[in-house]
This record gives C-alpha cells, sequence and structure tokens, in this order.
C-alpha cells in the first residue's frame, strides 16, 4: 500500500466517520433530550471521533496510534458508564446522569482519564514494563520498520521520537494558529460580526466560542511549543552527546505518547462546552462553567506529564551518557540550554499539575480551596498557578535561545563568544525564574509589600538574557557570513532581533508602576508574543531548517525557505506592533468586542490581515516541510560546514546513530581556528552499540 | 556512623536509625503535647527525613563510580537510580505545593484528629520502612527468604497504613464534620486540606504498595538473586513515601491549635 493511497481511504474514512459519529451524536441527544440538536456538544463529539480514529484506521489499520484512539474511545465510555452507573444506584436520575453534554460532569472527568490511559496501553507505550512487572524481559532495542509507517506507533528509537514530537507540534500549532484566525477575524472590526450572540455551535453562543478559542489558542499552542522543544531536544541532544539512545527510552516512547491523549482532551474541550477562563484557568470563574473547563484541565495535566518525563529523560540522558571527553564545559551550548529547560520543567510542572487539581476537586466534591465562601483563597491558586507559569516561558525560549548560540557560531564561522558565560547565563535564566512569578499577579490584590521584591527578581532576568545578547552581537561582529544567507541564518537572525523587541518590552512590565496600567492590555499581549516568537518560532523554524538533512538526507527548498521568512517576519512584527500600540491606548485583551468610539478598527483589521499572511507563510513552510522529505535537493554530508559530531557522519543517521564512538579532544565552536578539533573518532575497532 | 556494606552490621544499623526515629517521633509527640514549639517540631521532621533519606535511601549512592563500560548493569542501575531520584524530586513539588496551600489556608491550626489513631499510623508506617530497609539487605546478601518475608511484612504493615488513613481516620473525620465543612464556610477549608494531603499521600502509598507487589512476585521467582536494582528502587519509592509523611503527620496532627 503507498501512501499516497492510503492517505487517499484515510480521508475518505475521514469523512464517512465524521457523517456516521455526528448521526450517532445526533440521535443519541434526540433521545436524551427530547429534540436533536444540530449544533450541539453531543453530535460534534461524535463526529469528531469517530472521524480522527477511521482516518489514521484508513491509513494505518488497525494498530498503532489507531488502536490507541480507539481505545481511548472506549475506555471514555465505560470510564463515564461506571460513574453514570454508580450515580444511578445512588438514586440519581434524570439530568444528573445524562444531559446536553451526554455524560454529566464526575462522568466525564473519569472517563476521560480512564480513556487517557486506555490509550497508552491501546497504543502500547507501556506494553515493555508490563512485561517487566510480570517478570518478562525484553529486548533492549526494538528494531523498527524502515518507512513511514514507524512513525504512527511505538517507537523506542530517539530519532523517530523526535520527528514524531516534532509533527505533532506542527500540528497542533497550525490547529492553534487556525483558532487564532478565527477569532482575528472577529476582532477585524468592531461590533460583532460573525461570533454573534445568536450564533450557536456546541451549545455555546458566538462570544462564548470566541471566549473557548481565545482561551484554547494560548494552551494548544503551549502544548505545542513544549512538543516542538521536547522535538528538537529528543532528536538532537543524543546526537551531539554521541549517546546511542536516550537514558530511558521507553518512557521516552511513553512522555510522547502522553501529548497525544492530551492533545484529543483539550480538543474535547471546545466541543463540551468550551471554557472562557483563558488559559489561565483562574478560579473562581473556572470552578464555574460547562465540563469543558474539566476536560482542559484534565489535558493541561496529562500534558503536564509529558513535559516532566521528556524533561527527566534529558536530564539522566546529559549527565549519564556523555561522550568520551565531554566535560561539563565543553558540552555544547544547545546542551545546556536543554539542561535549563528540564530542571523548570520537571519541577515547576508539578505545580501547574496540582493547581488544577485542586480546582477539578473544588468542581467534583465542594472542596473549597479557591472559594472564599468556604475559606478558601483565590489568589493561593494564582501563586501555585504561576509558580509554574512564569518559568514555562523560559521552558519555551531558553531552549530556543539555545538554538541561536547553537547555529550562529556555523555561520559566520567564528568562535562563539564567552561560552562560560553564555551556558552559566541559561542556568541562571532558570533559576532566576523561580523566583519572580507574583509579578503577574501586582493586580490580584496579594499583599503590597510582596510587589517590589518580585519587581527586582523579574528585572533581575534582563542580566543573564543580557550575557547572551552580548554574546550573540559579539560571534556576529567581523564574522564572515555567508551570502547569500542560507535560511536557518535567516531565521536566527530574526530570532534575535524579534527576542530583544519581547525583551525591551519586558522590563516596562516588571515595574509595579507601569504594569498596574499595561495590566491585562493588548500590550502584554503583544510584548508576549515577541518573547515567544523570538524564543520558540523562529529558532525552532531554524533548527528545523537546520537539521531537517540530517533527518531526512534532503533539503528544504531555499527559495521558499526565505519566501517564508520575508513574508512571515514583517507582517509579525507589524502584528505585535499594533498590538502594543492599541494596548497602551487602553485596548483590553481576551474580549470579544471593542468601542466603535476608541477608533481601534483600523488597527486591529491591520493585524488580521497580518495573522493572515503569517498564516499564509506557515503554510508554504508547511507544503516545503512535506516536499521536501521527498523531492528535496539530495544532501547527506556536512551540509553547513559544522564541526558539531552529528554532521560528521553521513545523513539520514542510522539506527543506533554513531557506529563508532567519537572522543571529544577540543572546543565546540573553536570555528575559524586552524588545526582545531572538537571531536574524534576512534579506530575502526571502536565496540559497536 | 557511616554507611557499610556487610550484611550484619547494615541490618544493625538498620536497627540503630529505627531506634533514632521512633525515639525523635517519640520526642515530636511530646513538643506537641507540652510545649508546642513549631520551630522544634520543623526540626525534628528534618532530621528525621535526613537520616531515611541518607540510611534508608542511600541517597549518597548517586555518587557512586561505576566499573564497566555504559552497557554494564552496573552502569545501567546507576542511571535508573539518577532518573528515580529525578523523580522523587519532581514528586516532592506536588507535595510541596500541598504543604504550601495547607500553610496559606490553615495556619497555625490543625484538623481536631484523633491523636491516638495519628501517632498509630505514623509508627505503622515506621516499623514498615524498617522492614523495606531489612528486606533490601538481604536481597543484597543473597538471602531470597528473608528478603521476601520482610517484603511480605512490610505491604501488610503498608496495606495497614492505607486502611488506617482511608477506612478509619477518613470516617472518623467524617463524623467529626470534615466533610460536612467542604460546603460550611463557618468551618472554613480544614475538611479539604486534611482530605486533599491524606488522599494525594494515601494514593502514593497504593502505588507503593503495587510496586512492592511485583517485586515480592518476581523475587519469589528468583529474579533478584543476581540483579537487585528494582528491589532497591521500590525500597527507595517506599521510603519517599514515608519521607512525606514525616512532613504531612506533624502538619497534620501536631503544629498549632485543634480545629474543626
Amino acid at each position: 500500500m503507498t501512501k499516497s493511497k492510503s492517505v487517499g481511504s484515510g480521508l475518505l474514512l475521514l469523512v464517512i466517520g465524521g457523517v456516521v459519529g455526528y448521526g450517532i451524536g445526533l440521535g443519541l441527544d434526540a433521545v436524551i433530550t427530547g429534540k436533536p440538536n444540530f449544533s450541539g456538544s453531543v453530535a460534534g463529539l461524535f463526529a469528531l471521533l469517530a472521524s480522527v480514529t477511521a482516518f489514521f484506521f484508513g491509513v494505518f489499520g488497525y494498530r498503532g496510534i489507531t488502536r490507541g484512539l480507539t481505545w481511548q474511545v472506549a475506555g471514555t465510555i465505560l470510564g463515564g458508564l461506571f460513574v453514570t452507573a454508580i450515580r444511578f444506584l445512588m438514586g440519581m436520575r434524570g439530568s444528573a446522569l445524562f444531559g446536553g453534554f451526554f455524560f454529566s460532569e464526575p462522568a466525564w472527568v473519569f472517563g476521560a482519564l480512564v480513556g487517557a490511559v486506555s490509550f497508552l496501553f491501546g497504543v502500547g507505550a507501556v506494553d515493555d514494563w508490563m512485561k517487566w512487572a510480570r517478570g518478562l524481559d525484553t529486548p533492549d532495542h526494538h528494531e523498527d520498520v524502515p518507512g513511514w509507517e514507524k512513525y504512527l506507533g511505538v517507537s523506542l528509537d530517539h530519532k523517530v521520537i523526535g520527528i514524531q514530537y516534532t509533527v505533532t507540534a506542527l500540528v497542533l500549532i497550525s490547529v492553534g494558529g487556525l483558532f487564532a484566525l478565527i477569532f482575528r477575524t472577529e476582532l477585524a472590526a468592531s461590533q460583532l460580526q460573525f461570533l454573534t450572540s445568536t450564533f450557536r455551535l456546541f451549545n455555546q453562543t458566538g462570544p462564548q466560542i470566541y471566549n473557548a478559542l481565545m482561551s484554547l489558542h494560548g494552551m494548544v499552542m503551549i502544548v505545542s511549543i513544549l512538543l516542538g522543544i521536547a522535538g528538537v531536544m529528543n532528536y538532537v541532544v543524543p546526537l551531539l552527546l554521541g549517546a546511542h539512545d536516550m537514558a530511558f527510552p521507553r518512557m521516552n516512547a511513553f512522555a510522547f505518547w502522553l501529548a497525544v491523549p492530551a492533545a484529543v482532551l483539550l480538543l474535547l474541550s471546545l466541543i463540551l462546552g468550551g471554557f472562557e477562563t483563558g488559559w489561565t484557568g483562574y478560579p473562581p470563574l473556572s470552578s464555574r462553567g460547562p465540563v469543558g473547563v474539566q476536560m482542559f484541565f484534565l489535558g493541561v495535566f496529562v500534558a503536564g506529564w509529558s513535559s516532566i518525563l521528556g524533561a527527566l529523560n534529558v536530564l539522566a540522558t546529559v549527565l549519564r551518557m556523555r561522550a568520551k571527553g565531554m566535560t561539563a564545559m565543553r558540552l555544547p551550548i544547545l546542551v545546556w540550554a536543554s539542561v535549563a529547560t528540564s530542571i523548570i520543567s520537571l519541577t515547576a510542572t508539578q505545580l501547574i499539575g496540582l493547581s488544577f487539581q485542586l480546582v477539578m476537586f473544588q468542581r467534583l466534591l465542594g472542596m473549597g480551596f479557591f472559594d472564599p465562601a468556604k475559606g478558601g483563597n483565590p489568589v493561593l491558586f494564582q501563586h501555585l498557578f504561576w509558580f509554574y507559569s512564569h518559568p514555562a516561558v523560559y521552558v519555551f525560549v531558553l531552549h530556543g535561545l539555545g538554538v541561536i548560540s547553537e547555529l550562529l557560531p556555523v555561520f559566520v564561522r567564528k568562535p562563539l563568544f564567552g561560552y562560560r558565560w553564555v551556558a552559566m547565563s541559561s542556568l541562571g535564566i532558570a533559576l532566576v525564574g523561580f523566583i519572580v512569578w507574583a509579578h503577574h499577579m501586582f493586580t490580584s490584590g496579594m499583599n503590597e509589600y510582596l510587589r517590589v521584591p518580585f519587581m527586582y527578581s523579574t528585572l533581575l532576568v534582563a542580566v543573564p538574557t543580557g550575557v547572551k545578547f552580548f554574546s550573540w552581537v559579539a560571534t556576529i561582529w567581523g564574522g564572515k557570513i555567508a551570502t547569500p544567507a542560507p535560511t536557518p541564518l535567516l531565521f536566527t537572525v530574526g530570532a534575535i532581533f524579534v527576542f530583544l523587541l519581547g525583551g525591551l518590552t519586558g522590563p516596562p512590565n516588571a515595574t509595579v508602576s507601569v504594569d498596574l496600567h499595561l495590566h491585562d492590555t493588548y500590550f502584554i499581549v503583544g510584548h508576549f508574543h515577541d518573547t515567544i516568537f523570538g524564543g520558540f518560532v523562529f529558532p525552532f523554524f531554524a533548527a528545523l531548517y537546520y537539521w531537517f538533512p540530517k533527518a531526512t538526507g534532503r533539503r528544504m527548498n531555499e527559495f521558499w525557505g526565505k519566501v517564508h521568512f520575508w513574508l512571515m517576519t514583517p507582517s509579525f512584527l507589524i502584528l505585535t506592533f499594533g498590538m502594543m500600540r492599541i494596548g497602551l491606548l487602553g485596548m483590553r485583551r481576551r474580549i470579544v468586542d471593542y468601542d466603535t468610539a476608541l477608533g481601534f478598527d483600523t488597527t486591529h483589521l491591520v493585524l488580521t490581515i497580518c495573522g493572515f499572511l503569517i498564516a499564509l507563510s506557515v503554510l508554504i513552510f508547511l507544503i516545503n516541510f512535506f516536499r521536501s522529505m521527498k523531492h528535496g535537493e539530495v544532501a547527506t554530508g556536512n551540509v553547513w560546514n559544522s564541526r558539531s559530531p552529528e554532521w560528521q557522519v553521513p545523513s539520514p543517521m542510522p539506527a543506533h546513530n554513531y557506529g563508532v564512538p567519537f572522543e571529544v579532544v577540543g572546543e565546540p565552536y573553536d570555528y575559524g581556528l586552524p588545526g582545531s578539533k572538537y571531536i574524534e573518532f576512534a579506530p575502526a575497532q571502536g565496540k559497536k552499540h | 556512623m557511616t554507611h557499610t556494606e556487610d550484611k550484619k552490621s547494615m541490618l544493625s544499623q538498620g536497627i540503630y536509625i529505627f531506634v533514632y526515629l521512633a525515639l525523635l517521633t517519640g520526642l515530636e509527640f511530646f513538643v506537641a503535647v507540652t510545649f508546642k514549639s513549631v520551630a522544634l517540631l520543623i526540626l525534628v521532621a528534618f532530621v528525621k527525613a535526613a537520616l531515611v533519606v541518607y540510611y534508608y535511601m542511600h541517597i549518597y549512592k548517586l555518587n557512586a563510580e561505576h566499573e564497566g563500560g555504559h552497557d554494564s548493569y552496573e552502569y545501567k542501575s546507576g542511571t535508573n537510580r539518577l532518573g528515580l531520584w529525578l523523580f522523587l524530586v519532581s514528586d516532592t513539588f506536588v507535595f510541596g505545593g500541598l504543604m504550601v496551600m495547607r500553610i496559606n489556608l490553615l495556619g497555625l491550626t490543625h484538623p481536631d484528629l484523633s491523636q491516638f489513631l495519628g501517632l498509630g499510623v505514623t509508627s505503622v508506617l515506621l516499623i514498615s520502612s524498617f522492614f523495606m530497609n531489612r528486606g533490601e539487605t538481604m536481597i543484597k546478601n543473597g538471602d531470597r527468604k528473608g528478603f521476601l518475608n520482610n517484603t511480605l511484612i512490610t505491604f501488610i504493615l503498608g496495606l495497614g497504613f492505607l486502611i488506617g488513613v482511608v477506612f478509619v481516620e477518613w470516617r472518623l473525620a467524617a463524623h467529626e464534620g470534615l466533610i460536612a465543612s467542604f460546603g460550611d464556610p463557618a468551618k472554613g477549608p480544614v475538611g479539604a486540606v486534611f482530605y486533599m494531603m491524606t488522599g494525594m499521600h494515601a494514593f502514593h502509598v497504593l502505588t507503593g504498595l503495587i510496586f512492592l507487589a511485583i517485586v515480592w512476585n518476581n523475587g519469589r521467582k528468583g529474579l533478584y538473586d543476581e540483579k537487585h536494582y528494582p528491589v532497591e528502587a521500590a525500597a527507595v519509592y517506599w521510603h519517599f513515601v514515608d519521607v512525606v509523611w514525616i512532613f504531612f503527620y506533624p502538619a497534620l496532627y501536631l503544629i498549632g491549635a485543634a480545629i474543626i
């Protein structure tokens, strides 16, 4: 079966599954509520689940991800029915059992949890562990089938998992971007145009759908960023270290496959009534609202575990799997950045999981953690939440900043300026990041004496960040930049510029007096899009263009790469400048409508056009990405003339990486120094892993 | 007292440490019923935790140099050990977050619970840690039977703790009105905090029991006679659950004044 044929049958089944699922859902809804709701949650729910599962069935047959999704659906329904049966036995009837969202809320929460676990069993991510528990032995490595099919099932190879992560991240970026386009279109003019209060979808009105899409844009993008980072880390870090795989290959696969049910749960939140809280999910708003809030919490919780376990794996790999001679001060900067990122993910992520869990229990059992009427404290939620969610932005950017430092010396043919300082600045940002969280809460009503210390700790972040900028500028200074500049370099330099804007707009927000004015305005939105694009999106694209030949043995098209860059960068800059301008003038964030008299219509229209141009550029990238896998120019050698170990062997990388182990004999970034060497391969009799 | 390797001195070291822990728990209880010094209670908890982390969980092994290449069992066990400890660090943040919640919402008060039962379940968990340590020592010295017996005792004591908390303590607390306080503004969030903290801990005890059962069952088949890292992992996790309780016990039973 060829790929195009199977994708065709997948798409056919997608449509059939969607229609059949919609019909089933509509019928069930009619039975439960008495009249069919054509735009209701139940019909949409069954249509989504059936179509997605059917699509993968058509592409791949009943194995791997298809089996996982089928088990997830079955597990969710069985778990839900279990709780429903218990509630029935407890004497509840009617709408306490089934309603407009099919199950009741407790049944949904339990069912969704069972569903997510069932997915992992179905897809086969825990097979080996189950064998170990029964005392059976499994082989160290599982050989993958050649070709594309290994990407749709459980593989233990870190390179396969890296690509799985990356492609999933690109899918979610597209979904999150699509959400942004929808609500950006609504914002193009004042007043409500199509998301009106008569608009109905998934039991929500237009403004409610706006809120749900706006909130999901945030969270889907966050998850996609975490997956994108995990993708690059998984693929590149073991190669940079000279390891044959990650330290825990099974947990690596497990962490990736956790992300798939998490994504399903997040999408379910939109269908099951949505959530109007923004991505932050503050109570008391999140302790009300439909069951979609719970799906959002669960989705984030599961995605959080994916992030925690992935980070654990990276740390263990870096500490235990380095090649001979790779001392701490000879590690590639990207590895240092991955370590810094992973320290935050490993620890702080638990706090967002905990804070969301507490709200879940508050909703399910009436425990009053954050309910002042029951002696709880809503500000406590914000403390627990931001203890992760502020360091989380350093998770997003630190890795990207590492990519910049990694790529820059390759393209300017000069040693990285101040290696030690750059390496330590990543750790510095990560550690200072743990003590700045309350700068999100200057207007929250927390104790006022906390404001000033958090202001100063936040401003402190600028110091290690400044070290990085100083190093980049000094590295570029006097370098031999290739002309025409290759696409990865364009994105690297673009990242530096955009992140500079994001960085410079940060301190005003950290300053209490200014923040009281700027809080919750579009200025903040512009600021963090600058930091995230500069710290994640641009470096992520740079990394994809840079390591694409390593993964596929082909290059991405340079011309379309440049079109991508030159279309995205100006559109993006206009977008964020526009956001900051109207933010300063008083445009509130997260709202579906604004007063015509504010005079923001023209700016918003420009912002919307820029949003669509960015989407177009990403579409160009995606076409280029998938087309180049088959039709790109063949590139099996050291395409970028890099010193890094992974480029010293032909592309694409073989299954167990280096056939011959290497030893580190010099500094990683001594570009342009005659006779300097970073690594040396052992003589050929070296033991094969 | 430094760490030691031969069987006899390891077993007697386990006993010394257990005696210290028991004495410290007694001191803790005494402080709580007499002059209620919070600082002393915190200090005692940290000393107890340090004893368990060093002698029962042998954290120093993280530093060990391993003979042989990256593919040897020793080296791989070292990597697994590091992974387990990283996981425990991560898990500590969950319990730390719960502790922050408890301090924020309850301050210098604690739920009015049965002190007798609290001391009882605490002792049961502590004794189970002692037997876990014995079991681990025995399998490392090739004594499969001793390992199985001690692990079984640990399992039974752990089950006793779980039953004591979930089926006895939770019911008593419900009678005291702690569940009812979920919806009662006058009583504050004390019930919510109590059930959340003990519930999260009980969930970890439950997973620890599952690991113990797996290790016991596979040990019976002789799987760990040569390669005993899985036993060590289950033991370290079990002791970690004990360390969490070392902090949760004073936080829920001893510190401050009792309120409903």
